[in-house]
């Protein structure tokens, strides 16, 4: 049975009268032991989010509640919360030890616990022999993990963790993902984590709350926000994906998950098959299909026997992949296709696209601006 | 194995002029401290350069010198009030204009600066004026208000600059793991813009030892300061005597900068 950790109901920021809201009537409930993303552009909210969670700023409107008490107006450093800056914001002027003391001191801990805790807790991160050091002595990725260990020495209520990986080279941040998540499965600490970077939420993450001008677009497993984005913008941000139009024909029987398979027809272009939730039938409907689920053949009827013609407007060649632009009409789709020994598909080459029902997601909510 | 030397650089004539431009630009603002340094030792009747011959019976002279050792006393207690006073309210006033945005705030900005845009002599003027009615003319409280006034730039200066170079996520972070604003303020922010901090109060405290027109316009005949015992005895005699406190003092001030130096790192904190 799990429990809910952190209720956040109608959270609002607004910086100033007549602005825009930051962070705009935000609900999200976040269970025991997970850690969530909070993920979006910049200047979506996600960080305003996390400061007032952190109790480092005030909310317009709207609760914040731990473990079921509410917290909104209580003092930050009243809320036994553990944070990492981005700019991991150790005191320069103490060493590694004591800066991972710290909040122990403050909680008035017994000199001879402290020890064994900060001993303890710098072996987690594989530092413990670093603990005399002067922490600008430290390399990046060395810093961010005293800052992690810092932060939970204290056995904090929520974990927040603020772009903490941004400052390090990309090499050194897919090391430090499975470290940190790995840490954060053993301690169970419920964690708040803001990035802008996709791979980093869908890697490390048990729910992603996608979030786009201080709403929350979608909150979800990372599997849901990519295989069934709610809206354009999340299937948008979530990797890559092609846009269709499509007028949803018949309702052809039940797919996996309460979801129904449709005829649709796209653009004229002939009918296909696609999923989506039910009582679509007679909308229209905004198609999303991911790039390497689009299937390319440079003759026709051998993708299937409906295909959308057009012309290859791009190949870009990674080795493994193959990166393929097609004109049809308007619209320019993305392809992506691992690579064989054989011919490979050049520019100005016709080529034939076509993709299986189960690939093919229809957006619930009907498109915008388009004829019913 | 001749690769080196084919790099070997030419003669430059630039550097050796470099050097006596140098040299010449450090003999220009030394040169009055030297000469002071020699004629405090030169065996003249009057104040005078070249010196005829050499003796230490100007500094025998020195401690019986009561002027001087009442100014000294005086100009001690005061600058040592003025560098706590003004550090007490300087450092407050410096976090409060980099931390927080409020209506006033270029205003307040430009109020503390002022003092140094504006001619001591006017300040001065107008202290005495303002003094009167207070019953402050003549007492350590008029010196040091006046003395505070004009040092508390320095000190919001120097802890601005400190400030800015520092990282205010740390506060937050000590904030959340549990410290209150006092024990922030005490255990982190203290502690990384000390070196703004000192700074400030060395410049304070050596402005204030240092400084003659507002001493003498408060407090000429009541309590005078030691530059104002100076420029007294200046005007009666002149015979060596001043010379060879001068270079008391300057030792002094070296003193102070040296042992802050090496203690805090005066250097880091300026540059």
């Amino acid at each position: 049975m799990t429990e809910t950790k952190l209720s956040i109901k109608d959270l609002t920021k607004r910086y100033a009268a007549g602005l825009e809201p930051a962070v705009d009537r935000l609900n999200m409930e976040v269970e025991e032991g997970h850690l969530v993303a909070l993920l979006g552009p910049s200047g979506c909210g996600k960080t305003t989010t996390l400061r007032m969670v952190a109790g480092l700023m005030d909310p317009t409107a709207g609760s914040i509640m731990v473990d079921g008490k509410e917290i909104t107006h209580t003092p930050v450093n009243k809320r036994g919360m553990g944070m990492v800056f981005q700019s991991y914001a150790l005191f320069p002027h103490m060493n590694v030890e004591q800066n991972v003391a710290f909040g122990l001191q403050m909680r008035q801990t017994p000199k001879s616990e402290q020890k064994k805790r900060v001993a303890a807790a710098l072996d987690m991160v594989q530092l413990g022999h670093l603990g005399k050091r002067q922490t600008k002595e430290l390399s990046g990725g060395q810093q961010q993990r005293i800052a992690l260990a810092r932060a939970l020495v204290v056995e904090p209520t929520l974990l927040l963790l603020d772009e903490p990986l941004s400052n390090l080279d990309a090499k050194l941040r897919e090391t430090m993902r499975s470290e940190i998540r790995s840490i954060q499965q053993r301690t169970r600490a419920t964690t708040l984590f803001v990035t802008h970077d996709q791979d980093e939420a869908l890697d490390m993450a048990d729910r992603i709350a996608v979030m786009n001008g201080g709403l929350i677009e979608q909150f979800g497993s990372p599997t849901e926000v990519y295989e069934r984005p709610r809206t354009h913008f999340v299937a948008n941000f979530i990797g890559q994906a092609n846009f269709l139009t499509a007028r949803v024909g018949a309702d052809t029987g039940a797919a996996p998950v309460g979801e129904r398979y449709y005829k649709i027809d796209v653009d004229g272009f002939g009918q296909f098959g696609a999923v989506g939730v039910p009582g679509l039938t007679g909308s229209t409907h905004e198609l999303v299909i991911r790039p390497h689920r689009l299937n390319v053949s440079l003759h026709p009827g051998v993708v299937g026997p409906e295909s959308i013609a057009g012309t290859i407007e791009r190949v870009s060649y990674t080795g493994d992949a193959l990166a393929v632009a097609v004109r049809v009409g308007e619209k320019s789709l993305q392809a992506q296709l691992l690579t064989s020994s054989g011919d490979l598909p050049r520019a100005g080459e016709t080529a034939y696209l076509s993709w299986v029902a189960e690939d093919a997601y229809l957006l619930p909510a009907p498109a915008k601006g388009l004829p019913e | 194995m001749s690769e080196a030397r084919l790099f070997k650089p030419r003669f430059n004539p630039a550097k050796p002029a470099f050097g006596i431009l140098v040299f010449l630009l450090y003999l220009f603002l030394l040169a009055p401290l030297l000469i002071v340094f020699v004629v405090s030792f030169a065996s003249n009747q009057y104040l005078s350069f070249p010196p005829e011959g050499l003796t230490l019976k100007w500094y025998e002279l020195l401690p019986a010198e009561s002027t001087f050792m009442n100014g000294m006393k005086v100009s001690l207690i005061v600058a040592i009030a003025v560098t706590f006073i003004v550090l007490v309210l300087g450092v407050p006033a410096a976090l409060a204009l980099d931390r927080f945005d409020f209506k006033a705030k270029a205003a307040v900005q430009s109020f503390f600066l002022s003092p140094l845009l504006i001619p001591s002599i006017v300040l001065a003027l107008g202290m005495v004026l303002l003094f009167g009615p207070l019953e402050l003319n003549n007492t350590y409280a008029g010196i040091i208000i006046g003395h505070v006034a004009i040092t508390i730039p320095f000190v919001i200066r120097t802890t601005l600059m400190s400030l800015a170079t520092t990282d205010t996520s740390c506060e937050a972070a000590a904030r959340i793991l549990g410290a209150d604003s006092w024990t922030v303020f005490r255990r982190i922010t203290l502690p990384i813009i000390q070196p703004g901090v000192i700074a400030g109060g060395v410049i304070a405290f050596i402005v204030s030892f240092d400084e003659a027109v507002i001493s003498l316009f408060v407090a000429e005949s009541g309590l005078p300061t030691l530059p104002v015992q100076v420029l007294r005895y200046v005007e009666n005699s002149a015979d060596a005597a001043v010379a060879a406190l001068s270079v008391i003092l300057i030792l002094i001030s070296l003193a102070v900068v040296v042992i802050v130096e090496r203690v805090m790192g005066l250097r880091k904190a300026v540059s």
